[in-house]
């Protein structure tokens, strides 16, 4: 597959391939250093890294600008990011915006849990922002399927003020009254929609 | 036994559902019937953490949606910025340029002595210089990872950034842009909320600067401390309490006819897309109470907040801006550039609307008004950043006058900073 992306990426840089095309192929070359640990087509297999298929394009653009100001800090993201131009922020969230989003598990081992979890949606209004279907919008995440230990740990990071998520500082002031059983109901929910 | 299983779950989905709409409908309702709210401010977690409720709770079943818009994390692209001005309607004479793009989510602008337009940013924490090399406009981020630092000044050589709860002094600024080093913090007797805790600067003829503190929510009894403009004396940090019962107030400019403070303040949102009026106001004398909670826009007691207060007991504004407009950073103009009637007028960079389902504002007004602040008048100097009923081209959300009698405006939208000029 790497392989096959230098070709076309060679290809593309003497000039055989239409522009939009070498775009194309240099996003992909870009984005296949995210895949070793976001997964192949933005479907992370490894845990505590967010699955980035189908985020909003203007939430992956984001982050990618909070890592790259320093804003939100992360030892393996800072080095990736640090060299991005404006241009490939915006290339990359169009790229993970278009991929297919995560699927649930076939099964929900743990419908009880999922159960209250949904009640403490409802309570804390994730819906308001994560839209009904938790698929998020603009600059808001998805979090719909998203993998959930990844959930528990973002929760968390917000709730001790580690991430602030942004401008409004919304995702801080939700996640502070949130206790741990809420946290966990929260995220295995999600992960099970 | 599969497809069973997936009817399991869809039963229960359906369940969940249901439950969810009537748990919905039961918070509505008890958001309806909330008593005032009580918060325990006596505790350190108080000031860590404002209350969760700030931004979330006050919106009803309509108005549902309408939150604060987010724009291009990357601002807009070059060809995006010159498609953008073209769209910009002036009075005749008066023309307007991208100056620099890629300053994203500039805020306040502050000049240095040598030439270097200093720029704030919110969420992003970065401060910029802009260094005008021959035309061409070098932006260099200076300072990274401070906490919302939308506030600047620039006095006696230091450049000052207000990052929330830290007024932060760096010394000889222009000679050391690649390295301004840790600077020293001159003035921290500031709370910490995030929520309306980004801050604004201007400078009064003695060097002393009026800063405005927000309280931590949309409409509340503020905290200690909050809802007020105090004027810090950055060589000493003492500070005086100017003016209280302010929102949310991130915008002034000291008069140059009279010394006196004005400034513009966000009202509260979530009670129509018409009401309240957003507000420009002036400090006639020294702690003047300008009504929030109790009182919006001058005569519109709040329904919750008035607490047996009427409109009468405070200070009035000088203008009513309109509803959700956004009024942020201005200016009083005293450049010899444009024409001769615009001389000591106000110029107000609005933001533009997020709690209103038709947007208003995101433009810039004039206000002709006098020193003492009678009878007022406005209008439109600039427009064309809305498009659509909720949609943005750019936010302007600062001015500051250039040498040569032209102006500057921030936009933190488009991550751009324009030019205005006038000539005949």
């Amino acid at each position: 597959m790497r392989k096959l992306l230098m070709g076309m990426l060679a290809v593309a840089l003497v000039g055989v391939l239409p522009a939009r095309a070498a775009d194309d192929a240099a996003i992909k070359e870009k984005a296949a250093v995210c895949a070793g640990c976001h997964g192949e087509s933005g479907i992370s297999q490894t845990e505590n890294i967010p699955s980035l298929a189908g985020q909003p394009d203007q939430y992956i653009q984001w982050q990618l600008v909070f890592f790259r100001a320093g804003s939100r800090k992360n030892e393996q993201m800072q080095p990736i990011v640090e060299g991005l131009s404006n241009e490939d922020i915006r290339s990359l969230g169009a790229y993970f915006a278009a991929l297919t989003p995560p699927k649930a598990p076939p099964q929900d081992d743990n419908p009880d849990l999922s159960k209250k979890g949904a009640q403490a949606a409802v309570g804390r209004r994730c819906a308001s922002c994560h839209t009904d279907s938790f698929a998020g919008t603009k600059a808001v995440a998805r979090i719909a399927d998203q993998r959930e230990e990844y959930l528990v740990k973002a929760l968390h990071d917000y709730k001790s003020s580690k991430r602030v998520g942004g401008g409004q500082a919304v995702m801080a002031d939700v996640a502070y009254p949130l206790s741990d059983e809420e946290i966990e109901a929260l995220a295995h929910y999600l992960a099970h929609l | 036994m599969k497809p069973a299983f997936h009817h399991t779950i869809l039963a229960l989905a359906a369940v969940g559902l249901i439950a969810g709409a009537g748990l919905a409908k039961a918070q509505q309702k008890q958001d309806q019937s909330r008593a005032l709210k009580h918060y325990e401010s006596g505790t350190k977690e108080f000031w860590t953490h404002p209350p969760d409720d700030w931004f979330l709770g006050d919106e009803t079943e309509q108005q549902k949606g309408l939150a604060p818009p987010s724009g291009p994390p990357t601002g807009a692209s070059d060809a995006e910025l010159a498609a953008l001005v073209k769209k910009i309607k002036l009075p005749p004479g008066f023309k307007i340029e991208v100056w620099a793009p890629g300053v994203l989510a500039a805020r306040q602008m502050a000049w240095g002595d040598k030439g270097t337009l200093f720029v704030g940013s919110f969420g992003l924490g970065n401060v910029y210089a802009i260094k005008d090399n021959g035309g061409k406009r070098e932006v260099k981020t200076i300072l990274k990872g401070l906490n919302m630092p939308t506030g600047l000044a620039f006095k006696n050589g230091a450049l000052y950034v207000i990052a929330v709860d830290k007024l932060i002094k760096y010394d000889n600024a222009e000679a050391n842009l690649d390295n301004l080093g840790e600077g020293k913090v001159v003035y921290d007797d500031m709370p910490s909320y995030a929520a309306h805790g980004w801050k604004y600067i201007a400078v009064d003829k003695d060097g002393w600067f009026y800063i405005p503190f927000g309280p931590p929510f949309n409409v509340g009894i503020p905290p200690t401390s909050v809802s007020q403009i105090r004027r810090v004396d950055p060589q000493t940090g003492n500070a005086e309490t100017w003016a209280l019962g302010v929102r949310n107030s991130v915008g002034g400019d000291v008069d140059p006819r009279s010394g006196k403070y004005w400034f513009t303040e966000n009202a509260r949102d979530w009670i129509s897309d018409d009401l309240p009026s957003d507000k420009l106001n002036m400090i006639q004398k020294i702690g003047e109470h300008f009504g929030y909670p109790y009182c919006h826009q001058g005569d519109l007691p709040d329904p919750k907040f008035a607490m047996g207060h009427k409109c009468s007991e405070f200070a009035p504004p000088v203008l009513n801006l309109g509803a959700h407009v956004a009024p942020l950073g201005m200016k009083f103009y005293t450049g010899d550039q444009f024409p001769a009637e615009y001389k000591n007028n106000i110029l107000i960079a609005e933001h533009g609307s997020w709690n209103r389902h038709k947007y208003q504002g995101g433009r810039i007004v004039r206000v002709i008004v006098g020193p003492d602040g009678k009878n007022p008048k406005q209008e439109v100097f600039a427009s064309g950043w809305i498009e659509g009923d909720q949609g943005y081209l750019g936010r302007p959300d600062d001015i500051i006058l250039a040498k040569d009698g032209s102006i500057l405006v921030a936009d933190d939208w488009a991550g751009a900073i324009y030019r205005i000029s006038y000539s005949k």
